[in-house]
C-alpha cells in the first residue's frame, strides 16, 4: 500500500517538474537570448577593435579596458551619473512620499490630485523630452517668456554648461516623482488601518503618526525605492539623449550616452562594449554595496 | 539556508536590473506603463542596436531574390521628397528590369544613427545616401558599397556630373557613389531689405562684416541667426573662418598628420567666434536651439536677424516656406560667400561644403545593382533636373548654370564655378571620433566655456590618437 502511494507521489512530482519546465522554458530562453548572451557578448566584443559594421574584427586583448580606466570623459560621465543618482534620491522620493502622504490623509477629496500628479508617468520619455525642450527653449520658451515679462533677457538653461545638468535633473524628477508617489501609496496600503486608529485613540497627532509610526513602517519600501532610483539613475539614457544629446559640449554626458556615441556614432563598437561592460560592473558593485549597507544588519 | 537563497536571489536580481541598463535599457523604473509606445520604441534604437550588433557576420541580407530595391534617404519633405518620388515614377514607368523601388525616408539627424544600426545588424538597405567623407569610407571599408566604375561607363554618367562631385563620390581611386541633389556650400544668406534699411553693403572682408554687424546691433537687429544645438551649424563658422585665414592647407595637413589643429588659422577661427559671441552677434540662447525645428530660420523669417550662415540647401526651404506663407519674403533674400580675412593671402574663392549634398551608395550585386544604378540615373534625368532647378536646388550636373534663373541660386552657382577648391565639411571629412571632438569643443567655444586653444588641443589629441591607431 505504502509502496503504491510512493509511486503516485513520484508521478505527481514528475508531472509537477514537467509543468515547471514547460512554464519556465520560454522565460529562460528569452532571458538567455536578450540578457545573458548579450552580457557575455559585450564582454567578448570589448576585447576587440571593431567598427561595428565590418565582418572582420581585430583582437586587442585588454587595451580597451586600460583605455577605459584612464578615460577622463568616461569618469566625468560617471560623475554626472552619480550627481543624477544623488539628486534623484533626494528630490524624487521625499516629494513622492509627501504626495502619497497627502493623498493618504486627504482620502477621497484628493482624487483630483492623484490623477493630476500621475499624468507625467503616462507620457513616454521622448515626448517629455520634446515637451520640455520647447518649454525651456531659449527663444520663446516659458522660462524666457517669464523672464522677459520682468524685463530680463532670454534664459538658456539647456545650452548653458553650468545649468544644463540641473535642468535635466529637474525634468527627470518631474517624470519619476509620480512613480514614487504610487510606490509610497502602495506601501501605505500595507500599513494596517488598525495602527492608524490605535495611534489616534492614543492621542497622536497626524504629524506624530507620520513621523513616529508610518515612516518607520514604510522604511523597507523606501529603501527598495532608493535602490530602484539608484539603478535607474546610473543607467539613465533617454531624456538626456532627447534633450541635450550629452551637450553642451560634454556637460550632460552620461555613461549610457557615452557608450552609445562610441558604439554607434564614432564606429567604435569594441570600445563602446567596454564602456557597456564597465557600466555593468560599476552598477552591479554599487548596487550590491548599497544593498549590503541597507540590509546589512538584518542579514547577519 | 533561507538567508543564502535570499542573497543569491538578490544578487541575481540586481545583476539583471543593472544589465537592463547596459544592453536593454528599457527602464525597469517605468514598469507600470510599459515601454511599448511607438515613440519610445523608435528612440530606443540604441537598444535594439546593441542586441543586433551581436549578429556576427553582417551579411547582405537584402539580396533575398525578391524584386524590391530598398532605398534609404533623408528626403522626408518638400522638394527633396518630390525629387526622389519623381525619379521613382520615371523608373517604374520606363525600366525593363522588373524591379520596384521602396522609398524609406528618415529625418536627417536620426538617419545617420539608423543607418549604422541597420548595417551592424546586417540589415543594410540596397541603396542609401551618405554625405560622403569619413563615414562613407567607413561603410566602403566594411563592404557595404560596391565600386561603380563599370556602371558609370555603361550608363554614360561620368560626363553627366561635375568633376568635384565625382571626386567626392570616389574612394581610393574608384567611384563608390552617385552624387545627387544639391550643391551644398556654406555661405551667408542675407535680408536685402534690412541691409538697405541700415545702409549696409554686402561685405567683402571680415572687418566690413564686423562693421555691418555693429550697425545691425545698434539698430536692434540680430546680426546672425544661429541654432547651435546640433553643433554642426556652429562648425560652419569655424570652417569658413579657418579657410579664409589659412586656405585649405592647414586643415589638409592636420588631417593627414603632417600639421596640427593648433595651427594659427584654427586659433584665429576660435578666437573670432568668441569675440563675436561676446559682442552679441548671435541670438540669445543659440547654443541649445534646434536647427531641425527651424529655430534659426525663425529669426530670419521674422526679419529679426539680418544674416544666416548656413548650407545652400536652404534656398529651396526659403522659397517654399515663403510661398506657403504667401508673403514676399523670398524676394528679399540674397546670398554672398564668406568674406575674406583682411590681412590674409588665402584664396577667398575657396568654399566649404559638398558638391552633391547626398551620395547614393549601393549594397547589392549583379542584376539588382544594375537596376538600382539605372534608377539612380533617373535622379539626374532632364525632367528631374528641371524640377530640381525650379525648386531652387542646384544638382551637381554639368551645364546646370544655364538652366538656373533664380537669383539666389545664381549667386551660389557663380561662387561654385569660381571656387578654386571645395573644402568638405569637417564633420564629414574627419574620422567620426575626431569630428565629434571638434563639434563638442566648438560648441563649448561658442558657449564661452572652453578656450579656443583648449578646444583645438582636444581636437588634435583625438586626431593623433586616431592616426596612431590606424
Amino acid at each position: 500500500m505504502s509502496n503504491q502511494t510512493n509511486t503516485l507521489g513520484k508521478r505527481r512530482q514528475r508531472s509537477t517538474n514537467l509543468a515547471a519546465l514547460v512554464f519556465l522554458l520560454p522565460v529562460f530562453l528569452i532571458l538567455t537570448a536578450f540578457i545573458f548572451y548579450p552580457i557575455v557578448d559585450s564582454f567578448t566584443i570589448s576585447t576587440y577593435k571593431w567598427n561595428g559594421i565590418a565582418a572582420d574584427k581585430t583582437f586587442v586583448g585588454l587595451s580597451n579596458w586600460s583605455k577605459l580606466l584612464g578615460d577622463r570623459e568616461f569618469w566625468f560621465a560617471f560623475r554626472n551619473n552619480i550627481v543624477i543618482m544623488v539628486m534623484s534620491i533626494i528630490i524624487q522620493i521625499p516629494i513622492g512620499l509627501a504626495e502619497a502622504t497627502f493623498i493618504e490623509f486627504a482620502g477621497r477629496k484628493a482624487t483630483v490630485c492623484k490623477v493630476l500628479w500621475f499624468i507625467p508617468m503616462l507620457m513616454s520619455s521622448v515626448a517629455i523630452g520634446f515637451l520640455f525642450n520647447y518649454a525651456l527653449a531659449a527663444n520663446g520658451g516659458m522660462i524666457s517668456a517669464v523672464s522677459k515679462l520682468f524685463g530680463g533677457g532670454n534664459i538658456d538653461l539647456l545650452g548653458n554648461k553650468s545649468t544644463a545638468l540641473m535642468t535635466v535633473i529637474f525634468v527627470i524628477a518631474w517624470q519619476f516623482i509620480p512613480f514614487y508617489m504610487v510606490y509610497c501609496m502602495a506601501a501605505y496600503t500595507n500599513v494596517s488601518e488598525d495602527v492608524y486608529e490605535a495611534s489616534l485613540i492614543d492621542g497622536a497627532t497626524k504629524g506624530q503618526y507620520f513621523w513616529q509610526i508610518a515612516l518607520p513602517l514604510l522604511t523597507p519600501s523606501i529603501k527598495s525605492a532608493a535602490i530602484l532610483s539608484m539603478v535607474g539613475s546610473l543607467k539613465y539614457f533617454d531624456l538626456i539623449y532627447v534633450m541635450t544629446g550629452g551637450g553642451p559640449g560634454t556637460a550632460t554626458e552620461l555613461m549610457a550616452t557615452y557608450m552609445y556615441k562610441n558604439a554607434f556614432v564614432q564606429f567604435n563598437m569594441g570600445y563602446g562594449s567596454a564602456v557597456a561592460a564597465g557600466m555593468f560592473i560599476l552598477i552591479t558593485v554599487l548596487s550590491l554595496v548599497t544593498m549590503r549597507m541597507i540590509n546589512g544588519k538584518k542579514e547577519v | 539556508m533561507k538567508n543564502r537563497m535570499k542573497k543569491i536571489t538578490a544578487l541575481g536580481l540586481s545583476a539583471l536590473m543593472c544589465f537592463s541598463a547596459t544592453a536593454c535599457g528599457d527602464g525597469v523604473q517605468e514598469t507600470p506603463q510599459g515601454g511599448d509606445e511607438p515613440a519610445e520604441a523608435s528612440a530606443d534604437n540604441a537598444d535594439s542596436g546593441a542586441e543586433a550588433a551581436d549578429a556576427d557576420t553582417a551579411d547582405t541580407g537584402s539580396d533575398s531574390g525578391d524584386k524590391v530595391i530598398t532605398f534609404w534617404n533623408v528626403g522626408t519633405e518638400g522638394a527633396d521628397k518630390e525629387t526622389y518620388e519623381m525619379a521613382i515614377r520615371q523608373f517604374q514607368e520606363s525600366s525593363q528590369s522588373g524591379y520596384t523601388i521602396e522609398n524609406i525616408p528618415t529625418q536627417n539627424d536620426k538617419y545617420k544613427e539608423k543607418l549604422v544600426i541597420a548595417m551592424s545588424s546586417g540589415e543594410c538597405p540596397d541603396m542609401y545616401t551618405t554625405w560622403s567623407g569619413g563615414p562613407m569610407n567607413e561603410y566602403i571599408d566594411s563592404g557595404y558599397a560596391q565600386p561603380l566604375d563599370d556602371l558609370y561607363e555603361k550608363y554614360g554618367m561620368k560626363e553627366r556630373f561635375m568633376e568635384g562631385a565625382l571626386e567626392q563620390a570616389s574612394y581610393n581611386g574608384q567611384l563608390y557613389a552617385i552624387p545627387v541633389k544639391n550643391i551644398s556650400i556654406a555661405g551667408i544668406y542675407y535680408n536685402k531689405a534690412l541691409f538697405e534699411q541700415c545702409g549696409v553693403n554686402v561685405p567683402t572682408t571680415v572687418s566690413e562684416l564686423e562693421a555691418a554687424c555693429d550697425t545691425f546691433l545698434s539698430n536692434g537687429i540680430i546680426p546672425f541667426t544661429l541654432a547651435n544645438g546640433p553643433k554642426w551649424t556652429g562648425s560652419m563658422y569655424f570652417q569658413c573662418l579657418a579657410a579664409r585665414k589659412g586656405g585649405l592647407e592647414p586643415f589638409q595637413k592636420a588631417a593627414a598628420g603632417d600639421g596640427t589643429f593648433e595651427d594659427e588659422s584654427f586659433v584665429y577661427a576660435g578666437e573670432k567666434i568668441q569675440e563675436w559671441v561676446n559682442k552679441g552677434y548671435f541670438p540669445e540662447g543659440f547654443n541649445s536651439m534646434s536647427e531641425d525645428d527651424g529655430q534659426a530660420k525663425a529669426f530670419f523669417y521674422t526679419e529679426e536677424a539680418a544674416m544666416y550662415l548656413t548650407g545652400s540647401w536652404n534656398t529651396a526651404a526659403f522659397k517654399t516656406d515663403s510661398e506657403d506663407a504667401g508673403n514676399d519674403f523670398y524676394s528679399k533674400v540674397d546670398w554672398f560667400s564668406f568674406p575674406a580675412v583682411d590681412d590674409s593671402t588665402a584664396d577667398a574663392s575657396i568654399l566649404c561644403g559638398t558638391m552633391g549634398d547626398q551620395f547614393i551608395s549601393f549594397n547589392c550585386t549583379d542584376e539588382k545593382l544594375d537596376a538600382a544604378f539605372e534608377f539612380a540615373t533617373y535622379l539626374s534625368s532632364e525632367e528631374t533636373i528641371d524640377y530640381m532647378v525650379s525648386a531652387s536646388l542646384i544638382p551637381p550636373v554639368t551645364g546646370v548654370e544655364e538652366k538656373i534663373t533664380d537669383p539666389v541660386s545664381k549667386s551660389i552657382i557663380d561662387a561654385a564655378n569660381k571656387a578654386s577648391a571645395v573644402q568638405l565639411w569637417y564633420d564629414q571629412y574627419l574620422n567620426p571620433t575626431v569630428a565629434n571632438a571638434h563639434l563638442d569643443g566648438n560648441q563649448e567655444v561658442f558657449g564661452l566655456t572652453m578656450t579656443p586653444a583648449d578646444a583645438n588641443k582636444k581636437m588634435q589629441e583625438a586626431q593623433a590618437e586616431y592616426l596612431s591607431g590606424k
